[in-house]
């Protein structure tokens, strides 16, 4: 028994490696193309390593960028806005679709399922309309406030994991007396904790790397957010400055990695204690 | 209706209110307004004018619809298994007993926190036939069966050949799999430790565990990605767009119907048009969701309830 | 509760700060020296041709301190425009690409500038014609033009001696063209194709419109299209020829090797391609990224029949526009009109190493010009056989992808020049037919309104 789970383990690991090795290519290919200067983005045969590693691309690149920390500012903003609308909205959404019994409650669910079909740039032009009539284009709350609105996708990741926990807790909970949103406060939201942290998360990095909705709604340069102003790499004269992308578009990343970094075990090791399994 | 639905059906719609009203103002208004707009002729700027079904005669007898139509039919058919059995098998693998776990699910995610604009390019310049990354590790493979074959292949030009180019965009998705991944991997820690263990002790092997402890535990997950795939891969727009910097690939075989959807609003200004073609998408995603939930209805099992 | 005399204290500061607000602004209306009406103006150069037009706007901002220019870049400026105008929030003024106005103008983006021109005496002879045509739609003027460009052969001398050709000595006719491509031709030992003379779609900005060197053009300029004209067809051919003669393949990964085009991995620069069809900008980019004993030379490009099409060309221009729902476009035109003054006009084509637009020229213009081949281009731009380039219809963007698709079938060897125009011809002209119907439908409605502006 002990012989072959050493060489399963063994073969996972290999294939593990293997898959690792594909998936990291493109990213050190991301790194070394940042360090490269401009000539050297185009040889053949490839280079890894640059003859001349060009560290001041990324200064290079901030410069470019002209409001680079201002963009970073602008993101930061509303990643916390949209986080803070997103699991305080989505979690009170969820809730009312899984722990609730109510008539009518999966055919309302199905119609939320229904509008994630709804493709963006249909809905777009009439939203775009909303906005202007309200006096938002140019402003950045239409890109936060839709979030205290509560997303489908969100209500509906967290509306699978809310099913997770046996119904017997919250009986429990109603014979004592609680009403529901103490037992939305007190018993599910805490169970739940690495649930909203994964929606909190995804939330965070999709709002980080957003750039369509600030390309329609925003028309003040300095409004812009980061992932927007990588944009202004790309010339419209066909001269794309590779390595001064790559470079910012690895600062850009920085900050989302680090904190999936010491975030990930947390909510991956946590998520299995969701309900009573322990 | 007993006190007690009266009761249930208050808090109901009190918890979801929030999403209530964004669906109707953000989703409802929106898409009428759309429907009403694909029968109308619409630039934007000038008023909508009322022209009843033309646009949608006019869809049926477009050639270049019925493409993208295609197109994107072909990719969602090949990259929503593709990406599923990726995800799935990544997430089988890191949830073993293996050393430096953490490592391994840092770099599988990574790949889906690059921004869009520089996923794109990034790839754009790793698909290149001439100098890219990939072409460069295919070609000592096609060297050595050119020198034992005799044939003459070189590396496609992925993203310039209409038969390859498809396959260019496939492999960039696959490579945003991260997401997934981590989705999965909770979902696998969720599987109840002692199943395995009243399986092991039945002398049960690997493949027996997998096929009827695992896969239907963690079934609501397989639904969610799933579903979540079918959806985003038949609206599939950004990646290809920003690649062929806003084209529509070598004979049009990067056309998407979103893609064909967004050239038709923003780029002719024809909004009516524009408002047909998403309903028609809009219809054609319902469709197959709704396919998809009644075929694995029966194969997802809900162990909260 | 706080004593009334405190209250009555605080309440005074209050009325007379008020008082003061209300002094200054009504001071503003009446003496707007005291605060200049501000006008966004937004443009899509960046670097140093964005420098250049700062300059102009901060001669602007000091001859006068009524109005006060707020220039800014813009990426993606096209659909921006259409989208702030939309939004209701254009800016005052914008840069556009002449190319464009007959969409911008026809769904009523635009605010017309004819009044405003004969008010200021600006009419059409101070300008070269064609730039004049550009900027006007349907009778009425709708622009004014800030930067002009033409296009020409530029050609890299060096690997004209190199080959055995007379670097001075261009080809003349698409012949020639053909005859100097076989000596220029360079093959790497594994077969595929290290360097060029001519290869059609680098640059490949005017890739639908090579058929004006043969004498064609994409529309009669009134209902018909003419994609599959015989003049069209014969150009085509000659775009098919090089697949059938090279290999298409082989010229596809060729071309997947080449370099930004405002870089020094240009092909031009790096001697891979060794003739372009280029405009009057191609000075900028050698005088930044090309080698520093780069030589060159500028001529018309070459056509079918010399004796009958000799110095054809594509005129472009950037130009200024008033979106409607501008807030000021008053000031705004007074702002354009400066730029189009000889000066300043002057200053900034000079700055941005292009030529003026103007009919008229100060003789220091052209004699200290940086460019050496600026008298080229200019002269292409006051020929008889300069062209407008992309046909002044609201379907240019579906006609343009409609040839990017048969070109991109041609070029990948999937079909004949022959089918693939007469695919275009097809499409396009369903959708002229339905534009010519919309027209008869709302255009006797728009053009009164802009008659009334």
């Amino acid at each position: 028994m002990t012989s072959q789970n050493i060489l399963l383990r063994f073969l996972v690991l290999a294939l593990l490696v293997l898959f690792s090795i594909v998936f990291l290519a493109p990213f050190l290919w991301m790194i070394s193309t940042s360090l490269k200067p401009l000539r050297e983005t185009m040889s053949l045969p490839l280079r890894w390593i640059p003859s001349v590693i060009q560290w001041n691309n990324y200064g290079d690149a901030i410069q470019e960028m002209r409001y680079f920390w201002r963009y970073a500012g602008n993101s930061l903003f509303l990643c916390v806005m949209n986080v803070l609308g997103t699991v305080t909205s989505s979690s009170l959404a969820a809730y009312g679709f899984s722990r609730i019994t109510w008539r009518g409650r999966d055919k309302v669910f199905l119609l939320l399922l229904a509008t994630m079909m709804i493709p963006f740039p249909v809905i777009m032009v009439p939203i775009y309309s909303l906005f202007k009539h309200l006096g938002w284009i140019g402003t950045f709350m239409p890109l936060w406030v839709p979030s205290f609105f509560a997303g489908a996708f969100n209500v509906f990741l967290l509306r699978q994991f809310f099913l997770t926990i046996p119904m017997d807790l919250t009986e429990a909970a109603r014979i004592d007396g609680c009403n529901e949103f103490e037992i939305f406060w007190r018993i599910i939201l805490p169970l739940s904790r690495p649930a909203l942290l994964v929606v909190a998360l995804f939330q965070f990095m999709f709002t980080w790397n957003d750039f369509l909705g600030p390309l329609i709604y925003l028309t003040d340069q300095k409004h812009f957010t980061l992932a927007l102003g990588l944009q202004s790499f790309q010339s419209e004269n066909g001269g794309t400055s590779w390595n001064l992308l790559m470079a910012a578009s690895t600062m850009v990343m920085l900050p989302v990695i680090i904190l999936f970094f010491f975030t990930q075990k947390s909510f991956i090791q946590g998520i299995a204690t969701t309900g009573s399994k322990n | 209706m007993t006190r007690m639905e009266k009761h249930n059906l208050k808090w109901g719609l009190l918890f979801i209110s929030p999403w209530l009203l964004g669906f109707v103002v953000l989703s409802v208004y929106p898409f009428v307004s759309s429907i009403y707009y694909s029968l109308c002729d619409y630039s934007v700027l000038s008023p909508a004018v009322y022209v009843g079904g033309e646009n949608y005669r006019e869809l049926f007898t477009d050639e270049v619809f019925w493409k993208s139509l295609y197109n994107t039919l072909f990719f969602a058919a090949f990259a929503i298994p593709l990406s599923a059995i990726l995800s799935l098998s990544l997430a089988l693998l890191l949830n073993c007993n293996v050393p430096a776990k953490g490592i391994f699910r840092v770099i599988f995610f990574l790949p889906s926190l690059v921004p869009m604009v520089s996923l794109a390019i990034l790839w754009q310049w790793l698909l290149n036939g001439d100098l890219g990354l990939i072409s460069s590790a295919l070609r000592p493979f096609l060297g050595g069966i050119n020198y034992y074959f005799g044939t003459a292949l070189t590396p496609p030009n992925w993203l310039l050949d209409a038969h390859y180019a498809k396959w260019g965009i496939i492999m960039t998705v696959l490579w945003g799999v991260g997401q997934s991944v981590v989705i999965y991997l909770a979902g696998l820690q969720d599987v109840p430790v002692h199943l395995y263990e009243s399986a092991d002790i039945d002398g049960t092997n690997f493949w027996q565990k997998l096929i009827h402890i695992t896969l239907p535990m963690i079934s609501p997950v397989i639904y969610f990605n799933t579903i979540m795939g079918l959806i985003g891969c038949l609206q599939v727009f950004a990646v290809p767009y920003v690649m062929t910097e806003g084209g529509d690939g070598p004979e049009r075989s990067l056309l998407f119907v979103a893609t064909y959807l967004f050239q038709n609003a923003f780029d002719y200004w024809h909004m009516g048009y524009a408002c047909a073609i998403g309903v028609i998408l809009f219809l054609i995603i319902l469709v197959l969701t709704m396919a998809a939930t009644k075929l694995t209805e029966k194969h997802v099992h809900y162990s909260g309830k | 509760m706080k004593p009334v005399s405190s209250i009555a204290c605080s309440g005074g500061i209050y009325v007379i700060l008020a008082l003061v607000a209300v002094l200054f602004c009504s001071g503003c209306a009446s003496h707007s020296a005291n605060c200049p009406v501000v006008i966004q103006y937004w443009e899509k150069w960046t670097g140093f041709e964005s420098d250049a037009m700062q300059s102009v706007v901060d001669d602007f901002n000091a001859s006068q301190n009524r109005i006060r220019v707020e220039y800014s870049s813009i990426g993606e400026l096209d659909r921006k425009f259409m989208m702030a105008t939309a939004g209701g929030v254009p800016p005052d003024v914008s840069g556009i690409w002449g190319s464009r106005l007959p969409v911008y103008a026809e769904n009523n983006a635009l605010i017309p500038l004819d009044n405003f021109a004969s008010q200021q005496g600006i009419h059409r002879e101070q300008y070269i014609d064609v730039f004049w045509r550009l900027c006007s739609y349907r009778d009425h003027l709708w622009a004014l033009p800030s930067t002009p460009t033409t296009l020409a052969l530029v050609w890299n001398k060096k690997a004209f001696r190199e080959a055995g050709l007379d670097p001075e000595r261009p080809p003349h006719t698409i012949a020639e063209l053909e005859e100097y491509n076989d000596k220029l031709m360079k093959y790497r030992p594994d077969g595929s194709i290290e360097a060029m003379g001519y290869v059609p779609g680098e640059p490949d900005s005017w890739d639908s419109m090579w058929g004006y060197w043969f004498g064609g053009s994409l529309w009669d300029g009134n209902q018909a299209i003419t994609a599959d004209s015989p003049a069209n067809l014969e150009a085509f051919r000659w775009v098919e020829s090089y697949t059938k003669r090279f290999g298409a393949q082989k010229l596809i990964t060729f071309r997947a090797g080449f370099g930004n085009i405002a870089s020094s991995q240009n092909p031009f620069f790096t001697g891979r391609v060794a003739i372009e069809l280029e405009g009057v900008w191609m000075y900028n980019y050698i005088k930044n990224y090309a080698p520093p004993d780069f030589e060159w030379g500028a001529a018309p490009f070459p056509t079918s029949d010399p004796s009958k099409y000799h110095d054809t060309t594509i005129a472009e221009c950037d130009a200024l526009v008033i979106p409607s729902g501008a807030r000021h476009p008053k000031e705004a035109f007074e702002f354009i009109a400066f730029v189009n003054s000889q000066k300043e006009m002057e200053k900034l084509c000079f700055a941005q190493r292009k030529f003026s637009p103007l009919a008229q020229c100060s003789p220091d213009f052209l004699a200290n010009h940086p460019n050496p081949y600026i008298r080229v281009f200019l002269d292409l731009a006051k020929s008889p056989n300069a062209t407008l380039g992309p046909p002044r219809l609201i379907s240019w963007s579906q006609y343009k992808n409609n040839f990017d698709n048969a070109l991109s079938r041609i070029q990948a060897g999937d079909t004949t020049a022959a089918e693939a125009l007469h695919e275009v011809q097809v499409r396009q002209q369903k959708i002229q037919d339905q534009d010519l119907r919309r027209w008869d439908r709302v255009g006797p409605e728009l053009t009164s309104e802009w008659s009334q502006q």
